[in-house]
């Protein structure tokens, strides 16, 4: 069976679900099954659509994020590409077997992978005019289609919002484009496009749908916004099952949700404040973290901001001017966990924030880690770098330009196939669960590197294409013909 | 002079045989169609080959004989399964997971389409195939071939507090146990659960019955409309609208009927098959797609299943005779309301309704017209408590509705005017049906349908041509009376070489002409027409190769219809559905009156849509093969 996945980023299971106007994703949910997909820790697309194609959680594939330290240094970190992603995917897995892929923005797909078939970037590709696809004629391919190919919205983070509206719709009619052109003129066994546009619109306009929202007002005009463009990945959606043979299986799927963004903390001035973070001099104006003057000697703890916290600590024989001693590592993470997860918000109240040891919740710690990974109000605050803020924690605005939105834990997934019972609605289901559901449902081997489990538990495998006229064609026709008399 | 028409009233009455209709014309019980006969003309018509109400109403529409519009039977095969399935439509999935699209099997260019190309309207109420509907300028209401919300043509369940009762004909069972109180819980069986099987293979909907003995009712509570639904002993119950869950989020809601059998001594319940709701059928069943919303609107609610008549809960012997008419007496009233509905308000083109009652009627009653009919010995517990008139002979019923019939014609003449075409005919006429013919035994027995070894004719041979070894088959039967070549290149696995069909044919043909049933001495089979004789056009290729003519009081035997092998080559029929029409069609023509005179020298069911055109000022169709009897 081939296999479809429309991916779109940050889909969140209450808008996919919750609007009975999207009826192709209702035809799917009610042809299969469908449910919440917890993401994995941090739920951030870099790394978790490399950790739902390989089956390996982020501390197997050694990769937390967008920025990863690259060594113990102080330096700033490096920024990840598609070639620090070293596991086999689902396709690389299906090549072996010749089977054909088209991957069409699955992230990072910079430089472009060479895959058994065809591979178009993502939104990390700086530039359509560098070589984003595999084989490279296929650059001038879509080019022919849509002319500039939009791979991200340059400046997302902006507020004319009229401009940036348009911008993203127009980015995804031309991925959606460019996706029916390869559905139907490529050869593929595995297709697996991500719409990134999406993941723009939820950033910038969920303020203006979302009451808990605080800038949120009635009646904005944006307030559908975001409803339109689920509306139009429902149609494009529609465009795309019409074109599909009774062989595919079609899974629609995000890599994390989305939920309201209350602020920023300041997690770099927080542990100024802590006296954790020694600064040689407080900055006049906001300074972002790789800019400030550090001093190594008698600082215990840093973080790296961005919509979860990377907390470091600067421990002796591991961190150039490491302080804290190796034996008193774990009881000084058993604080820091606990500080954390007692930080308040404006009102006083406890913010509900979640830190987490990699060594608890990834199966091998790979490269170099966080020391821990903080979700501030379990993320509905996002984690600001920056010092020089005089003493406030807690910010309205963001750092890094507008944005409306954290993302959320769980994320949805839509599986319809031809052998894929109505199941309704699952719970349970978790994002390193989808490769090898997958490899079940279009009838491969799943491979033992996989650390998910499939949907199914191997109950798929046993429906064969049995020779001859089944009992149930017969019971089929039997049907068809019941009541018409002249027979009995 | 008479002035040109403006516009043509068309009144199917399916079934109406002429050795009835005659005598009853003369003995002035029918003087409605007596005096469109003294008005205008009266003849019988030359129906199909064969002589099935699909096929007839298709040549009707598109005065093109089957080879034209692809209806041979009710059912046809697939030469690469060998597998029967219905033949009047079918259903097309482009994509696994977009909705499946009805597809109509029945092709051609219709009277209405040609209409409705010259700009003139028409509305077409219930004609069979026409499924999905399909109407540019008018409206349609889809009949023969809509399915009931399993899919089916139509099955009922029959709710029973006896155990061990099994399944009739087109039928679920359902066990009821009264708790101590006396209240039941059970559950209305609704569609077909795509993907489940064993006890998730039916969607459900919950019931509770409470049994009230004093009021001799049940009050049946749901969450259908309406909530609580009175059904006395005896009688039909209102329509009950219910809907079932497809999965999480769809809903696909239909209606039926029931009627309380009996309280004592145990509690038996019949529900009617599921009906299409017209307000939101789960496809469209009408053109405009609102059309049978309004139509429900303004007429009430109605049955929209192709084949409307309960014929199974009489055939099962759920309910009697009186019952099964009580029904059909509703069915024919919605479809006069509808009728008349439209009669008053259409000024011109073409008006058709068919009123497939009688039709229904003679299959079931038939018997009671022939003492000597092998149904009358299985089946001594006839209803006789009918009365139409006072009178308890079941042998009336079928003149008691023809009379019926003539009284509609009669209030469609009040309808008509001096620039009005009326036309009243049916497709087909009647017969007795005493014996049935197993012509794969015979196949069988002529070396010509090869069983698998150690297989012989009968029980183990299966239906569905289950136990046939392709390998050593040259012909065998599926449908209600056609033979198929097991032809190389053609059927998967091919025997019969393409040279060497003609001398198959040929062996088959003269075979059964003029067959004896060896248990009456009896001529079973007038002859075989191959389809080279009887089709031409450009679905003649997906004709059965042979067409069996049957004789007077004979026909398929049930088992054949499906592929089955049974013993013998001639059998009893001791079913209710006792009379049928599927025969030589020289021995059923239908009768046709018009209110204008027309050349009554030999009719044909083709000539009618020409006639229809011509009436209108429309050219007939360049593939119309009949000609206009006004000329």
């Amino acid at each position: 069976m081939k296999l479809l996945v429309i991916g779109l980023d940050c889909a969140a299971p209450e808008l996919l679900f919750g609007d009975e106007r999207l009826v192709n994703v209702r035809r799917l949910m009610a042809g299969g099954c469908h449910g919440r997909l917890e993401s994995v820790i941090p739920p951030i697309t870099i790394p978790a659509w490399q950790c739902m194609v390989t089956s390996q959680d982020p501390g197997s594939l050694g990769v937390y994020g967008f920025r990863n330290r690259a060594d113990h240094s102080y330096s700033t970190l490096d920024i990840v590409n598609s070639k620090s992603f070293k596991a086999m995917t689902i396709w690389d897995h299906l090549a072996l077997e010749g089977k054909k892929a088209v991957i069409i923005g699955v992230p990072p797909s910079f430089p472009p992978r060479k895959v058994n078939g065809i591979c178009v970037g993502c939104f990390m590709t700086p530039s359509v005019d560098e070589e984003y696809t595999h084989p490279p004629a296929v650059k001038d391919e879509i080019r022919s289609l849509v002319g500039e190919y939009m791979v991200d919205v340059k400046g997302f983070r902006t507020d004319d919002k009229e401009w940036l509206r348009d911008q993203i719709f127009e980015m995804s009619r031309r991925q959606f484009t460019v996706v029916r052109h390869y559905l139907d003129n490529a050869k593929w066994d595995y297709f697996h496009f991500v719409n990134i546009a999406l993941d723009r619109m939820h950033h910038g306009f969920w303020k203006y749908m979302d009451s808990r929202h605080p800038d949120y007002e009635p009646g904005g005009p944006y307030e559908n916004a975001i409803a339109d463009f689920y509306l139009h990945l429902d149609e494009e959606i529609g465009r795309i099952l019409a074109m599909l043979d009774g062989d595919t299986a079609v899974l629609v799927v995000s890599d994390h949700g989305a939920k309201a963004l209350q602020g920023g903390f300041c997690v770099n001035e927080w542990l100024v404040e802590q006296g954790l973070l020694v600064l040689k001099d407080y900055p006049a104006e906001v300074t972002p973290f790789g800019k400030l003057n550090v001093d190594w000697s008698r600082t215990k703890v840093w973080s790296e901001g961005g919509y979860y916290a990377r907390v470091f600590f600067n421990v002796e024989g591991r961190e150039p001017q490491g302080v804290i001693a190796p034996g008193e590592y774990e009881e000084f993470r058993d604080v820091m966990k606990a500080k954390f997860e007692a930080t308040t918000g404006p009102d006083g109240a406890l913010l509900g924030t979640l830190a987490f040891r990699p060594q608890e919740i990834y199966r091998e710690v790979r490269n170099v880690a966080p020391d821990l990974i903080v979700h501030f109000g379990a993320l509905d605050w996002r984690s600001v770098g920056g010092v020089g803020y005089g003493g406030v924690i807690h910010l309205r605005e963001n750092d890094s330009g507008p944005d409306e939105c954290n993302h959320a834990q769980f994320g949805a997934f839509v599986l319809a196939a031809p052998n894929v019972p109505e199941l309704g609605k699952i719970e349970g289901a978790r994002l390193l669960d989808i490769a090898p559901t997958l490899m079940e449902v279009g009838g491969y081997e799943i491979p033992e590197t996989f650390q998910g489990r499939s949907l199914f538990g191997g109950s798929l495998a046993e429906t064969g294409g049995a020779a001859g006229v089944s009992v149930e064609a017969e019971e089929v026709i039997r049907q068809r013909l019941s009541g018409l008399g002249y027979i009995s | 002079m008479t002035r040109p028409v403006k516009k043509v009233i068309v009144i199917g009455l399916d079934g109406l045989e002429p050795k009835i209709v005659e005598p009853m014309l003369d003995r002035g019980d029918l003087p409605n169609l007596a005096k469109l006969r003294a008005e205008g003309g009266y003849s019988r018509v030359g129906t199909t080959f064969p002589a099935q109400t699909p096929v007839a109403w298709s040549t009707f529409a598109t005065g093109t004989n089957p080879g034209g519009h692809g209806i041979f039977d009710f059912i046809r095969r697939d030469p690469q399964t060998y597998l029967p399935d219905l033949a009047l439509n079918r259903y097309e999935q482009t994509s696994a997971f977009l909705p499946p699209k009805a597809v109509n099997l029945r092709r051609g260019t219709t009277v209405w389409n040609l209409l409705n190309a010259a700009g003139i309207p028409a509305i077409v109420l219930r004609c069979p195939c026409t499924y999905p509907p399909d109407i540019g300028k008018g409206r349609m209401l889809s009949g023969m071939g809509v399915p009931d919300l399993r899919g089916g043509l139509g099955t009922s369940t029959f709710y029973t507090s006896a155990a061990g009762e099994t399944a009739g004909e087109s039928e679920n069972i359902v066990e009821l146990r009264p708790e101590s109180s006396g209240t039941i819980r059970t559950q209305i069986i609704g569609p077909r659960n795509q993907k489940g099987s064993g006890p998730s293979a039916n969607l459900t909907a919950d019931i509770r019955l409470d049994v009230d003995r004093s009021k001799r009712q049940v009050v049946v509570h749901s969450s259908g409309q309406p909530r609580t639904l009175e059904v006395k002993e005896g009688q039909w119950s209102d329509w009950l609208r219910i809907k079932f869950k497809i999965g999480m989020l769809q809903s696909v809601s239909g209606m039926l009927r029931f009627y309380l059998v009996r309280l004592e001594p145990v509690i038996e319940l019949y529900a009617s098959p599921l009906n299409f709701d017209p307000v939101t059928p789960m496809f469209p069943i009408s053109a405009p797609w609102e059309y049978a919303a309004e139509l429900s609107r303004k007429v009430g609610t109605f049955y929209t299943t192709g084949m409307v008549e309960d014929h199974t809960g009489l055939s099962n012997g759920r309910f009697g005779e009186a019952a099964y008419l009580d029904q059909c007496d509703q069915v024919v009233r919605e479809r006069e309301a509808m009728m008349l509905y439209e009669l008053d308000r259409i000024t011109e083109g073409l008006f058709f309704c068919l009123f497939d009652t009688p039709d229904r009627i003679q299959h079931m009653f038939w018997r009671f017209r022939e003492p000597a009919h092998p149904a009358n010995a299985a089946n001594e517990n006839a209803d006789v408590t009918y009365s139409h008139d006072g009178s308890a002979d079941m042998s009336r019923v079928i003149e008691d509705h023809y009379r019926r019939c003539d009284t509609i014609v009669g209030k469609v003449i009040e309808k008509t005017d001096d620039r009005t075409l009326l036309v009243v005919l049916s497709d087909h006429g009647f017969n007795g049906f005493q014996r049935g013919v197993h012509l794969n035994s015979w196949l069988h027995e002529q070396g010509l349908l090869k069983l698998c070894d150690g297989v012989s004719p009968g029980e183990e041979a299966g239906e569905f041509l289950r136990k046939v070894d392709w390998s050593g088959t040259s012909a065998y039967a599926l449908g209600l009376g056609s033979i198929y070549l097991n032809l190389r290149g053609r059927e998967r696995d091919g025997l019969v070489a393409p040279e060497d069909a003609r001398s198959v044919q040929t062996r088959i043909t003269q075979g059964l002409r003029g067959l004896i049933d060896p248990e009456r001495g009896d001529v079973a089979i007038r002859g075989v027409v191959a389809r080279d004789e009887v089709y031409a056009g450009p679905y003649a290729a997906e004709s059965p190769d042979l067409i069996v003519n049957f004789a007077e009081g004979y026909r398929v035997s049930w088992a054949t219809a499906l592929g089955g092998v049974p013993r013998g080559i001639c059998e009893d029929n001791i079913k209710k559905w006792s009379g049928d029409h599927i025969i030589d069609p020289a021995l059923v023509p239908g009768v046709l009156f018009m209110n204008r005179q027309f050349n009554s020298a030999g009719p044909r069911l083709l000539d009618l849509a020409p006639t229809i055109l011509d009436a209108l000022g429309v050219p007939k169709g360049p593939a119309m093969e009949g000609e206009s009897l006004l000329s």
